[in-house]
């Protein structure tokens, strides 16, 4: 901890118009959307030097960490070295032990970013950049995403 | 500077302002993404709904305007029909989400705060984006974008 400038959870009225106007800024300087599934591709091309990678999508990247990092370190908790997921670890919650934990997450991640790609973006891509510009594309895989977020997690809450 | 170095310095500036509200909002923390996702609570669609609120119209307005981008010529925003991908991909996107509880922007900051098991969720990411994309280029010789994602400049190289 630096000192507790940042309060313990940002209210959503400033931290949504924040990332709004983020939104807007990265369009008025780069006509692009601020997307980060572009920035996982990107970057994995970048580090495996494979021609044509756009490589300041892996500057993009490695910011997503730092500027988490700093709000992090704002926090009066600050930086905690820890597993992470206590909801599927902890014993008064769904209680899996970390080899199942660790697959669950690691399915998810899979699902995740294949169907990412199928769909061309993600929360911040399709959910904010493409809903805001309008796109009947981001609007059908935000609904889509949504729902079938919502619905896996009331069968995974069943547990 | 050339382009290039201009692209970069504002990739990480905006990635980190990103990454800072992000992390200021607890978008990172597993709980805050199950308690939204069990309709628990409904902070995050609010979130999401500011943010859209406030970029909707302002894009709107600066299009309308044919206002001039810094590095990207004339501000040009993409509308797609919606394809069977859009819905489909959405679909194995959301349960994947609901399964590792975290998106890819804040898979990257739960790991920055410390929390040691984000890194199993963005390895896996990293694979599920590579089968897809190796499964389109055999299909097809390339790899798509859609609305969500940056789209390819060359300037932007």
């Amino acid at each position: 901890m630096i000192s507790a400038v940042l309060p313990d959870r940002l209210p959503w009225y400033l931290a949504g118009p924040a990332l709004g106007l983020l939104v807007v800024g990265f369009f008025m300087f780069t006509n692009q959307p601020l997307g980060a599934t572009g920035a996982y591709v990107e970057t994995a091309k970048t580090v495996r030097r494979v021609p044509g990678a756009v490589s300041w999508r892996a500057f993009y990247f490695v910011g997503i960490a730092l500027g988490g990092l700093a709000a992090v370190l704002l926090k009066e908790d600050g930086f905690v070295a820890r597993k992470g997921y206590d909801v599927l670890l902890d014993a008064n919650d769904m209680n899996l032990s970390l080899p199942v934990a660790s697959a669950v997450i690691f399915v998810g991640a899979i699902v995740m970013g294949y169907g990412a790609r199928m769909a061309g973006g993600c929360t911040s891509g399709h959910g904010i950049c493409g809903t805001a510009q309008r796109s009947p594309a981001s609007w059908a895989a935000t609904i889509s995403f949504m729902s079938a977020a919502v619905v896996t997690t009331f069968f995974v809450n069943q547990f | 500077m050339t382009p290039s170095t201009s692209h970069k310095i504002i990739g990480l500036l905006f990635g980190a302002g990103f990454g800072f509200v992000l992390a200021a909002a607890n978008l990172h923390e597993y709980k805050t993404i199950h308690d939204m996702l069990s309709l628990k609570e409904f902070d995050v669609f609010l979130l999401m709904g500011g943010a859209i609120g406030v970029s909707l119209p302002l894009l709107a307005l600066l299009e309308r305007n044919g206002a001039k981008t810094v590095l990207g010529g004339t501000l040009s925003l993409s509308r797609s029909p919606v394809k069977r991908q859009n819905v489909v991909g959405g679909a194995l996107f959301g349960i994947g989400w609901a399964l590792s509880g975290t998106c890819p922007a804040p898979a990257l900051v739960m790991l920055a705060s410390g929390a040691g098991l984000a890194i199993i969720t963005i390895i896996g990411l990293f694979i599920g984006l590579g089968l897809r994309d190796a499964q389109t280029s055999r299909a097809t010789g390339t790899a798509v974008t859609g609305d969500g994602e940056h789209r390819e400049t060359v300037a932007a190289r």
